[in-house]
């Protein structure tokens, strides 16, 4: 009881008090309605109860102004109003009552010291009352007097202190719980079976902006419920309501509206309440506006990862398969193409085979490239994707295979294996039949390609010499290289012609033009050049007719570079012409230098250019090397540079024309091949021995050769041109007559030695025929002019065949 | 290198004059022969073999000379070789001694003139 009091507010107490007066001062004017004593004095009692009403509407009125101690007062000026009511009403049983009433209301809502000092007061009081009114009374009813309202007020308070308290508790528990509602994040309403709001708590306040006066009593329709879900909103209500379950609970998302008309997502959660027999819906009900926003932002994420996920993949996709045309682009030959592709393909696909398949004309497949090295797979699979033309698994996905389209026909297949836990899936047939596209195109052409690249090739092979003429002291070599993958066929050329004399005309062309145009430009320049040259021209003369007959006959801007080298082994010069081609090599013992100067203009550039022979000398020991661009240029360097190699290279080189050629081509040829076509050409002018011993067909063609030959030899055995002349006649006579006696004999040969001592030469011609009678004028003459030039002329028939001995010695201004 | 001898024939005064070049050996003997021949027709009054410009002749060169001398002879015209002295073929004939068979000038000129102006 110690604290109840402060439960109560004073509002509660003011009005209490409030009614206290306006009870007492109905009781005292009721008092004065029934019969009573001339005792009683109507009109102060009357002033009183007016005092007493006015205090009670006061106290009433500024209730909530008020503080405890203002109720104290007013309790004390009470107890005072009712002592001088009492007083003037006389001794009546009524006022005992107001006293006790008083004592009550002390006990009741003070506490218990104060109630103390107003019971005290009103003790005292009444007290005093009583002893002015009634002296004589005993002691012990006074005390029955004063006592009874005392005890009566403590106990029917702390009677009613406990009902109180009970009620209080229950209202706390309410409180509580609505205190709870109230704070709580969502909305608490209940509703009755006909969808009446009977509680609406302060979130529901907040979230919906209705007030729960303004609420409550009316439908969830009318406040949150959209129209177009109102049926849906009653149909679950009333099955909620009646269902069997007494604690049937269900959450359903919802979307409500607000007081203002705008709508938001929430998610209710219903349940069936039943108390006092009647059954109705309580519901939480959660904004989920964020959690629904934070959903949507969670579910944009994914779809972000997964959008940029899926553009990894098809990022990873697209660079597979641009790997894949990559391969198919980076070469221009089939095989090229289809070595890298496999490889490619392997390692795009993660795969572990990779096979593909060409068609021929007829459409049969044959397996054009694998990896790994082995046996290639899925031949069968292969003809069935042909057939079907169309990507496909299979084999559980442990097979891919794509046709290779061009222009509608398939040109391949390309098969690729796994092996588990590989297994290809609809992505690999994705990316290879984006592949396929182009890679068949790339194959396609390739063949078409390569098909051109053959004739092309055969064309200029047939162009080059079949093989390079033997020519005496002199021997030559050469090589044609046709570029490795990337440019057509080129027009690069090279000859050999012996030119009457013993000279030797070199040639090395590069025709512009590529592919078939070039090649057959290649052909008329050779044959044109073999007429100019066996004319007997010089050497700028032949140049300058071959310009001519380009740029007259020519394709539009057909152009050449060429090198005409005449060389004249008996007189060791070489006399050169250059039209815009790089300068020819001269490896002598001081090392290898490069025939430079009074280089001109390529064929086709001008009408009527001017080139001039230059003349170098070329020793016996000493080289020459002719070469096309594609052995000296590299892409992004100097030409110089590839000259300066070149030099570098011919100077390690082996000291012989094949041992030359191939360090060269190991040298200054990458190992992939050039870039362009390579022809090269040496010459090598051989060192003149001091005897010789050469062997020669026995036929009347063998006579230039062995006259050149002899020239060259006799040169350098310090003949004049008088001797020379001689000494070439008289062999020459002696091979006749050995080509003579030979006869029609098919493959017969015969031999040519020759020896310098000192100032005497020795040349001797031995056949394998008979010696003819001398008879014959022909002969009789060839024996008189042998014996003319010669010093001493022996003839020495025997049974293996004849040998003519000749001898002169040098210096001896001219034979006899 | 059957292209070894190469023949121009052109006509001066009534006189054929086929000009040699190049080498002329057995293996071209014989054609360059009959091209001098047949070169000449019947009306010609002589022919002129201008060696000035072969570097090389043999014996079979000189039997092809003396073949066609007799060939000339038997249609009453003349031959004239030209060889001038101290190229190679000038020392052949020398040597064979063919001025007996025809006579040898030192230019076409003087060939020419030989065959138009009958000695004296």
């Amino acid at each position: 009881m110690t604290d109840l009091p402060g439960l109560f507010e004073v509002r509660v107490k003011a009005r209490s008090i409030a009614y206290l007066y306006a009870v007492g001062a109905s009781l005292g004017l009721l008092t004065l309605a029934f019969p009573h004593t001339d005792q009683v004095r109507d009109v102060p009692l009357i002033v009183l109860a007016c005092i007493a009403y006015m205090i009670a509407a006061a106290i009433w009125l500024l209730a909530d102004r008020l503080s405890a101690w203002h109720i104290h007062v007013a309790l004390a000026a009470g107890t005072v109003i009712i002592s001088l009511a009492n007083y003037y009403a006389g001794p009546a049983t009524l006022y005992p009552v107001l006293y006790m009433w008083t004592a009550l209301y002390a006990f009741y809502f003070f506490p218990t010291r104060e109630a103390l000092a107003q019971a005290a007061l009103v003790a005292v009081s009444y007290a005093v009352v009583l002893a002015i009114q009634e002296t004589d009374m005993a002691v012990v009813s006074w005390l029955l007097a004063v006592g009874t309202p005392f005890v009566a007020g403590i106990l029917i308070s702390r009677l009613l202190g406990g009902i109180q308290h009970h009620a209080l508790e229950l209202r706390q528990s309410e409180e509580r719980t609505r205190l709870v509602l109230d704070t709580a994040p969502d909305a608490f309403i209940t509703l009755d079976r006909d969808g009446h709001v009977t509680t609406w708590n302060a979130a529901a306040e907040r979230m919906f902006g209705w007030t729960k006066e303004q609420a409550v009593g009316r439908t969830m329709r009318d406040l949150i419920v959209p129209p177009e879900h109102a049926e849906r909103h009653d149909a679950r209500r009333l099955a909620l309501v009646d269902s069997a379950d007494p604690l049937a609970t269900e959450t359903y998302e919802v979307e409500l509206i607000r007081r203002d008309g705008s709508r938001f997502p929430g998610e209710a959660t219903v349940s069936k309440v039943e108390a006092r027999g009647e059954a109705f819906v309580s519901g939480f009900i959660t904004d989920t506006t964020e959690r629904v926003r934070r959903q949507a932002e969670r579910e944009a994420l994914l779809r972000e990862q997964a959008a940029r996920a899926e553009a990894e993949r098809v990022a990873e996709m697209v660079r597979g398969m641009q790997a894949l045309v990559d391969a198919a682009l980076a070469h221009r030959n089939l095989e090229g193409i289809l070595r890298d592709l496999v490889t490619q393909v392997r390692g795009v696909l993660s795969a572990d085979s990779a096979t593909i398949y060409l068609a021929d004309e007829s459409g049969r497949l044959s397996a054009g490239a694998w990896s790994p090295a082995g046996d290639a797979v899925g031949e069968e699979f292969a003809i069935w994707v042909a057939e079907a033309r169309e990507a496909m698994l299979a084999q559980g996905d442990l097979l891919i295979g794509v046709p290779l389209l061009a222009e509608g026909e398939v040109t391949g297949v390309l098969v690729a294996g796994a092996n588990p836990p590989r297994e290809f899936g609809s992505e690999d047939l994705t990316l290879l039949r984006l592949a396929a596209e182009r890679v068949g195109l790339a194959i396609a052409h390739a063949r078409v390609y390569e098909r051109e690249h053959r004739i092309a090739e055969t064309l200029q092979r047939s162009l080059l010499p079949d093989r390079l003429p033997d020519l005496p002291g002199l021997e030559v070599a050469a090589r044609y290289l046709p570029a490795a993958s990337e440019a057509e066929v080129g027009g690069d050329w090279y000859d050999v012609i012996p030119i009457a004399g013993g000279a030797v005309g070199l040639v090395m062309g590069d025709v512009a033009g590529k592919g078939l145009a070039g090649a057959s430009m290649v052909g008329r320049l050779r044959s044109a050049l073999r007429a100019y040259a066996l004319e007997g021209h010089d050497g700028g003369r032949v140049v300058e007719r071959l310009n001519r007959l380009l740029w007259t006959e020519a394709e539009e801007s057909q152009m050449a570079t060429m090198l005409y080298l005449i060389v004249d082994p008996a007189a060791s010069t070489v006399r050169w012409v250059n039209a815009g081609h790089p300068p020819p090599l001269l490896r002598t013992r001081g090392g290898p230098r490069f025939l430079e100067g009074q280089a001109s203009v390529p064929l086709g550039v001008l009408p009527f250019p001017t080139y001039e022979e230059v003349t170098s000398r070329l020793e016996p020991g000493d080289a020459l090397v002719l070469y096309t661009d594609g052995l000296v240029e590299r892409p992004g360097e100097h030409l110089d540079r590839g000259l300066e190699l070149l030099k570098h290279a011919v100077r390690e080189a082996p000291d012989d024309p094949q041992g030359l050629l191939d360090h060269l081509l190991a040298t200054l040829v990458p190992p992939g091949g050039a870039a362009d076509d390579v022809a090269l050409l040496t010459l090598f002018n051989l060192p003149v021995p001091e005897e010789f011993n050469a062997e020669f067909p026995a036929e009347p063609e063998s006579l230039a050769p062995i006259r050149s030959m002899l020239r060259r030899w006799l040169a350098h055995a310090g003949a004049d041109d008088l001797e020379i002349a001689e000494i070439t006649t008289a062999c020459g006579e002696a091979a006749t007559n050995a080509i003579e006696h030979a006869g029609t004999t098919n493959g017969s040969r015969f031999e040519v030695w020759g020896r310098r001592e000192g100032p005497v030469i020795e040349i001797a011609v031995r056949d394998h025929g008979s010696w003819r009678s001398e008879r014959d004028d022909d002969h009789g003459r060839g024996l008189d002019l042998m014996r003319t030039l010669m010093d001493t002329v022996s003839v020495e028939p025997g049974e293996q065949g004849t040998t003519v001995s000749l001898r002169r010695r040098l210096g001896q201004g001219g034979g006899s | 290198m059957s292209d070894l001898t190469q023949v121009q024939i052109e006509e001066r005064d009534g006189v054929v004059v086929a000009r040699l070049t190049g080498e002329l050996d057995i293996s071209v003997a014989e054609s360059t022969g009959r091209k001098i021949a047949d070169s000449v027709p019947s009306s010609a009054r002589g022919v002129v073999v201008d060696m000035s410009g072969l570097d090389f002749m043999d014996s079979s060169g000189v039997s092809m000379l003396f073949g066609l001398a007799r060939k000339v002879g038997s249609h009453r015209q003349q031959l004239v070789v030209v060889a001038p002295v101290g190229r190679p073929v000038s020392r052949v004939l020398q040597i064979v001694e063919f001025d007996r068979a025809a006579p040898v000038r030192e230019d076409v000129d003087a060939a020419v003139t030989a065959i138009v102006t009958p000695q004296a």
